[in-house]
């Protein structure tokens, strides 16, 4: 996918302190329309934070953010969502105590605020169909085995129709089947709807397979951008992994 | 909401309105219509759990409403719908306010507020000498021509509000409101404004109280402050937590026991506080999903839903 | 000046009995992340018993100080066995179940206060003044009681305050209040931690109840006025902050003092309540709280 003029979201100098400790400092990442984006980097890197930055869950001590080009830093989550960016959580994205169904729906009545209670429904359908859950729809969530919960996180969240969607760890937990499983289905969501995507993971072989291009963190900072390719070549980059305790 | 549900619950609540013609005037009367506000309070309390948040300033709201009846009634002057309308209208509006301010804070500080709320809210009747002051108000009749109806108008109506409350309940909205007590953040996420979501949430909730408020100031004639302090949030607690929350029927089993109970235990000379303290120890620690979660665990062949302990 | 001056003093005074209080209520809801709405009854039960109590002994001869001393001990001794029933029946089930938890005090407050009700009648009692006389410094007249009673509650605050921050003890109550897990993983016994915590919050409303007792009027529900203006206080400072409860309470102390003075007690319990609204929205967890 080519480059447009404005990127759907773009940072600048965006830095979140806390107290004495730096999380993220000056970060300049852009996501461009439709393509998937991988976030990387050692624990403690500032990938949550960074996630919470663009979400609007966490606002920064300094540094903007923008979307299609509109300031839209300090507002709040509900609002950055309306304007396109929907982002799951890395721990229990998910409303346990409802039903597959119910929890879909809460993503289609984010989107659908005004409308008929038969296009939500329809809205449900697709994201449940797109994710492979129609089978699941009237089973209560936590009952579900781990790979399936977090499909329907990404199920909740695609019901949105974002322009960016935003994983947190998706993958974790999951076995290589179910791992392969996924990447599928956001490929296919990219295909289909265009939406781009933003992917925080430890599994490097997935964020290899999956993404177009890669933003490194280290230490709260961007250590490299570009493509897999060049990530992996990159030295500064294999030394910051090997460097630390490497998760996978 | 189910059509089936709605007919089987209409039906209901006709057979219940049937069956006040048979109620002999006089004490069962009132009894019979205690029952049916308290189900209406703790009904009210329920609906505001849905979004996992213990209000007890529900007390507050059900004295709001009586106020509001007995101002239109007695100083106003209004006609009785208009009145019983207002009860709730005026609990609903303070309820925005104060659920605007206050849901900002979650768990055991809006629990605290609520009951903070309450107590200066009866504070304030005790020092307005417009509302009577510490003395209340009298003189709150219902119309001439609901006298001898008036058990079957209660009962009906507070049926009424129970099948709209719950068929909000399984409303769209309603998903929200059990969604943002399971997981807010997730909510959020999807763009959901969680902040004015619960404030309908406790409006809603709020005018139910108002109107049970409005309906009890025309049953017992008078109003003081002291009937709505943190004391009848507690009452209506109890009744919620006897009878079971998880189902909407639960305020319904644990009013109607409880009142029940209680006038028959009061009548033994037993005190109110022993009486309510000891039902509410006795089904948080033997009963924890109330008389009616009990009996439907009797039941064979029920599919068990997940529940949040 | 001088008013101020008085002024300061009643708040102090004051706030030092909501200080003993609530500091048992913010060491509960931190250890257990409980709202114990029965904690008034333990103040209650034992000003009670010393209001029983020190008539009682004082007909039989014993001098005045040690009937009170007695009737103290007796009133603290059955209401930390009472609390500690409590929680072994009671709210050790319910630990993180705030709802639950709250439910079930109310349940035992409503019963108590029932019982006291029945037994103690609704008649009020009185328990002559321990210390006589008053005592003067900076112009400001206070009574000997008082003054004695303000710097009971000091001492113990003091005394929790040394406890949580230099014993052993204390510092396993601050690991379980932030994070019980974690503080359980360390090998930090966490059944004990918690009785011994939830001993040491009854203890103190039960001080301040026996020390309340020769002070103020004993009735049934005594407690439960305290009780709310305490829960004010540690909502205020936040649920589960030792300093927050002290600041909390003495804004409250000094609150009740300025509007009892030039208004009147229920307009300054309107003006506490409002404030602590205020507060709320402000910050949500409290001024000092952490959740």
């Amino acid at each position: 996918m080519s480059a447009s003029a404005t990127p759907l979201l773009k940072t600048q100098g965006l830095t979140r302190k806390y107290g004495g400790l730096v999380a993220v400092s000056n970060l300049d990442i852009e996501i461009r329309p439709g393509e998937i984006l991988g976030l990387i980097g050692p624990n403690g890197a500032g990938k949550s934070t960074t996630f919470n930055l663009i979400s609007g869950f966490v606002r920064p001590t300094s540094g903007r953010l923008y979307m299609d080009g509109e300031d839209v830093t300090g507002q709040s989550p509900t609002r950055i969502s309306r304007k396109g960016l929907v982002r799951t959580f890395q721990h229990g994205s998910l409303m346990r105590t409802m039903t597959v169904r119910d929890n879909i729906l809460v993503g289609a009545v984010g989107a659908l605020r005004g409308a008929a209670r038969g296009e939500r429904e329809a809205r449900v359908q697709e994201a449940a169909a797109m994710l492979g859950l129609e089978a699941y729809l009237d089973e209560v969530a936590g009952n579900l085995p781990h790979g399936l919960q977090r499909l329907v996180s990404i199920a909740i969240a695609f019901a949105v129709r974002p322009r960016v969607l935003c994983l947190d760890e998706p993958l974790t937990g999951l076995n290589q089947t179910e791992a392969n499983a996924t990447l599928d289905v956001l490929r296919r969501i990219r295909g289909q709807f265009g939406c781009a995507i933003l992917l925080v993971e430890h599994n490097m072989k997935a964020v290899m397979q999956l993404c177009e291009r890669i933003v490194v963190l280290h230490h709260g900072q961007m250590l490299a951008a570009g493509t897999p390719q060049e990530i992996r070549q990159n030295e500064s980059v294999v030394s910051a992994y090997l460097g630390t305790r490497h998760e996978h | 909401m189910d059509k089936r549900v709605l007919s089987q619950s209409g039906l209901a609540v006709v057979v219940a309105g049937i069956a006040t013609l048979a109620v002999a005037p006089g004490y069962s009367a009132n009894l019979v219509m205690w029952m049916a506000i308290a189900v209406l309070m703790a009904a009210s309390l329920r609906f505001v759990l849905l979004i996992g948040e213990l209000n007890f300033a529900t007390a507050a709201f059900v004295g709001l409403g009586a106020y509001g009846a007995g101002v239109s009634t007695t100083i106003l002057q209004w006609p009785f719908a208009v009145a019983l309308l207002l009860s709730g209208v005026v609990a609903a509006a303070i309820g925005f306010v104060f659920g605007f301010v206050t849901l900002k804070t979650k768990g055991p500080y809006f629990l605290l507020i609520g009951f903070a709320f309450t107590e200066m809210v009866r504070l304030v009747y005790t020092k307005v000498q417009w509302l009577g002051g510490n003395s209340g108000m009298v003189g709150i009749f219902p119309p001439q021509y609901l006298e001898a109806s008036y058990i079957t108008f209660v009962v009906v109506l507070v049926g009424v509000l129970l099948i709209a409350l719950y068929a909000i309940e399984q409303s769209h909205l309603g998903k929200c409101f059990v969604a943002i007590r399971d997981n807010d953040q997730v909510v959020q996420s999807v763009g959901v404004n969680v902040h004015l979501t619960k404030v309908a949430c406790l409006c809603i909730g709020a005018f139910a109280a108002g109107i049970a408020g409005g309906l009890s100031a025309f049953v017992n004639n008078v109003i003081s402050p002291g009937d709505f302090g943190f004391l009848l949030s507690t009452f209506a607690l109890a009744y919620l937590k006897v009878g079971g929350e998880d189902s909407p029927l639960g305020p319904v089993a644990g009013a109607i026991l409880l009142v029940l109970l209680g006038s028959v235990a009061l009548g033994l000379g037993a005190g109110e506080h022993v009486f309510y303290g000891l039902a509410i120890i006795l089904s948080v620690l033997l009963l924890p999903q109330g008389v009616v979660g009990l009996l439907s665990r009797l039941r064979p062949g029920r599919r068990s839903q997940a529940h949040v302990a | 000046m001088q008013t101020a001056l008085q002024l300061v003093m009643t708040g102090l005074q004051i706030g030092s009995v909501y200080m003993l209080f609530s500091l048992g209520l913010t060491l509960i809801f931190g250890v257990m992340k409980i709202v114990n709405f029965a904690h008034g009854q333990f103040f209650t039960l034992s000003a009670m018993l010393v209001a029983v109590l020190v008539p009682w002994l004082t007909t039989r001869g014993v001098s005045l100080p040690v009937a009170f001393g007695l009737g103290a001990l007796a009133g603290i001794a059955v209401s930390i066995v009472v609390g500690l029933l409590l929680y072994q029946f009671g709210f050790r089930y319910f630990q993180r179940d705030l709802v639950g938890s709250f439910i079930l005090s109310i349940g035992f407050a409503l019963l108590f206060e029932g019982v006291f009700l029945h037994y103690f009648g609704g008649a009020v009692r009185a328990v002559p003044p321990i210390i006589d006389g008053d005592v003067s410094f900076f112009g400001v007249n206070l009574t000997a009681q008082r003054l004695a009673l303000g710097l009971v509650a000091l001492a113990f605050t003091l005394a929790l305050y040394w406890v949580l921050s230099a014993t052993r003890l204390g510092k396993a109550m601050r690991a379980v209040s932030i994070d019980h897990e974690a503080a359980m993983l360390q090998g930090i016994p966490y059944k004990k931690i918690v009785f011994n915590s939830f001993a040491i919050a009854t203890f103190l409303g039960a001080v301040a109840g026996a020390i309340m007792a020769p002070i103020s009027v004993i009735t049934p529900t005594v407690g439960a006025d305290y009780l709310v203006k305490g829960f004010i206080a540690v909502v205020i400072g936040g649920l589960g902050s030792v300093p927050g409860a002290i600041v909390g309470s003495l804004f409250i102390g000094f609150l009740e003092s300025v509007g009892g003075y030039f208004f009147d007690p229920s307009s300054a319990n309107m003006a506490i309540f409002v404030l602590a609204m205020l507060i709320l929205l402000l910050r949500p967890k409290g001024v000092m709280g952490n959740g």
